[in-house]
């Protein structure tokens, strides 16, 4: 049908479902958490402490040439990891470094940071001039974002989010709380699932969305079923845990493994990021 | 008598106050004994499980384990409760509630570590019940992102590795492949006859005869209206009519369409 309404409806719709895919995809798949890599094979604790590490090297280097080492390194480490490189650069390039690309713009302009002029045009009367100063710092800003965005990005693709959350409580989080955070990401992920299929229902009942009105009926009264469901089901979970022995505080397992590998790897970070911080510093 | 585990008497019970679920339940039973409570959807079986998994509470009558009520606010139940939990142990219908943490070894090991079994022995228990339930692949997967076998796997052996001398399963095949249904029937035979007692609660009319020497019907008016062998039960063949637990096969012969109902002992013909 060439009905504009319906175009727009298909748009909207095939949007959020793909939405819904991306974010099951990049957020609740281990995909590559489960691969043999380099990242993959390191204790948690270790991984996470060294890319803390890297991560406040980066945030505090005030000079591109720096940071550019650890980005490179981030490079690496994703080959050694076996994450595709396309995907990865997709991940991190692509997607964050976006929106602070709106942040940095302005700077790049003599307005709002003034100096030498690089380079000027004319847009509907306005003089705008690209500075030196200006250009180095936006150079400076992208690369610090793409490489923190990588650092993180790479740390939560390696690492199983169970183990993640058991770092957590070895860094002194509750348990209590890192129980609920996991229980919310399952129930993240279940959610994602039933607004598809939701979708879906709605979809062969009423065919097209063709009838809006009633197609928003039904998706409400849905949203409002699955509140019920998710918090009768909570209910129900407790009565699981309960059948389990949970008596309030919950005792879970801890073990990780640390071997002279995770050593050698928390030294070389170590030595990595205060070579580059003297660096910056004596600059 | 000492080896007397469950004594349900006279029990009602019904969600928020007015969906009924339960309306006079009265069984009794007996450690090592295996038993089937059968009926059609809605009749209260996992009602009655929870009920004896001491989840829920009777709002009218009793439930006595090991000798003692279960009581939701008393002293004596709060010390005993654990002590009851380590002994009994729930399947639920619904693996998706019963496994919780965020992977399926976790997910095993829960159950031991609230009872305060050292860590090393629960690896220990966490690859012997991979081992009988064939899930040792599984160990690190995420479990909500399992098959429904897969889950119902993991949920059984979530309860085994806690050892419990009862074992309260609801609807444990169904949904299931015949070769997932035969392990796990071997695996309640198998319970059974290490002296476990245990409790099923299905409309399967298949795997009764195995997993069963007593049978509960249970009825639309939501109470059991016959208990008996399961031999007996199972050729009685009006009550299962009338209780909705029997197929009804349609289908052509020749030309000529024709109906018959089948019980689980009769092969298809
Ligand atoms: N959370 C609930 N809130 C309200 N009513 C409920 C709830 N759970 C069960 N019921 C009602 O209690 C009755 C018994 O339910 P129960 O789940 O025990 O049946 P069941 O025999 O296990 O059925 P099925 O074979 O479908 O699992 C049903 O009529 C049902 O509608
Ligand atoms: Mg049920």
């Amino acid at each position: 049908m060439s009905n504009p309404l319906h175009k727009k409806h298909d748009f909207i719709e095939r949007s959020i479902l793909s939405a819904l895919a991306f974010l099951k995809d990049a957020t609740l798949s281990e995909e590559y958490a489960n691969r043999k890599g380099f990242l993959q094979s390191l204790d948690p604790r270790f991984k996470t402490i060294s890319f803390l590490a890297f991560l406040v090297t980066a945030v505090s280097l005030k000079s591109a040439i720096l940071i550019s080492p650890l980005y490179v390194l981030c490079l690496i480490l994703a080959l050694l990891s076996r994450i595709p490189l396309r995907n990865f650069l997709l991940r991190t390039l692509f997607f964050i470094p976006l929106f602070s690309l709106f942040i940095v713009l302005p700077t790049l302009f003599s307005v709002v940071t003034p100096g030498e002029p690089l380079w000027s045009f004319h847009i509907s009367g306005i003089n705008a001039i690209i500075t030196r100063p200006g250009l180095d710092g936006a150079v400076l800003f992208v690369l610090r974002v793409a490489t923190s965005v990588s650092l993180v990005v790479l740390l939560s693709v390696t690492t199983r989010h169970s183990e993640l959350l058991k770092v957590l409580r070895l860094f002194g989080v509750p348990q209590l709380f890192v129980l609920t955070v996991s229980m919310c990401y399952r129930y993240l992920y279940l959610f994602a699932t039933m607004v598809e299929n939701i979708f879906t229902a709605v979809k062969s009942r009423v065919g097209v969305v063709s009838h809006q009105r009633h197609g928003q009926n039904v998706v409400a009264w849905n949203i409002a079923n699955t509140w019920n469901r998710t918090t009768q089901m909570s209910e129900e979970v407790y009565m699981a845990m309960l059948s389990r022995g949970y008596t309030g505080e919950p005792r879970l397992l801890s073990k990780f493994n640390a071997t002279p590998k995770d050593w050698l790897w928390l030294l070389s970070a170590v030595v990595i990021c205060a070579f580059l911080l003297y660096k910056g510093y004596s600059l | 008598m000492s080896d007397i585990i469950f004594e349900v008497k006279d029990v009602h019970y019904s969600y928020l106050g007015k969906f009924p679920a339960l309306c006079g339940v009265d069984m009794t039973i007996r450690s090592g004994e295996k038993i089937a409570v059968i009926g059609a959807n809605g009749t209260g079986k996992s009602t009655l499980l929870q009920l004896l998994d001491g989840l829920i509470f009777p709002d009218r009558g009793t439930v006595t384990a090991f000798g003692e009520r279960l009581l939701e606010h008393s002293e004596v139940y709060e010390k005993a409760a654990h002590r009851f939990r380590q002994r009994v142990g729930l399947v639920f219908q619904n693996a998706d509630i019963q496994l919780f943490c965020p992977s399926v070894r976790e997910d095993i090991a829960f159950g031991p570590l609230q009872f305060g079994v050292a860590e090393g022995e629960v690896n220990r228990r966490i690859l012997e019940v991979a081992d009988v339930l064939d899930i040792q692949h599984l160990l690190e997967r995420v479990p909500h992102q399992l098959s429904i076998g897969e889950k119902r796997r993991v949920a059984i052996a979530s309860v085994l590795a806690i050892d419990p001398d009862v074992y309260l399963f609801d609807e444990p095949t169904a949904g299931l492949d015949p070769l997932t249904v035969r392990h796990i029937i071997d695996f309640i035979v198998n319970a059974n006859q290490r002296g476990k007692t245990i409790i099923t609660a299905t409309h399967d009319l298949h795997i009764i005869g195995e997993i069963a020497d007593t049978v509960y019907v249970f009825g639309r008016n939501k109470s059991i209206v016959r208990g008996g062998s399961s031999e007996s039960i199972l050729n009685d063949r009006s009550l299962l009519e009338s209780n909705n637990l029997i197929h009804i096969h349609r289908h052509h012969h020749d030309g000529r369409e024709h109906v018959h109902q089948h019980l689980p002992l009769e092969p298809h013909d």
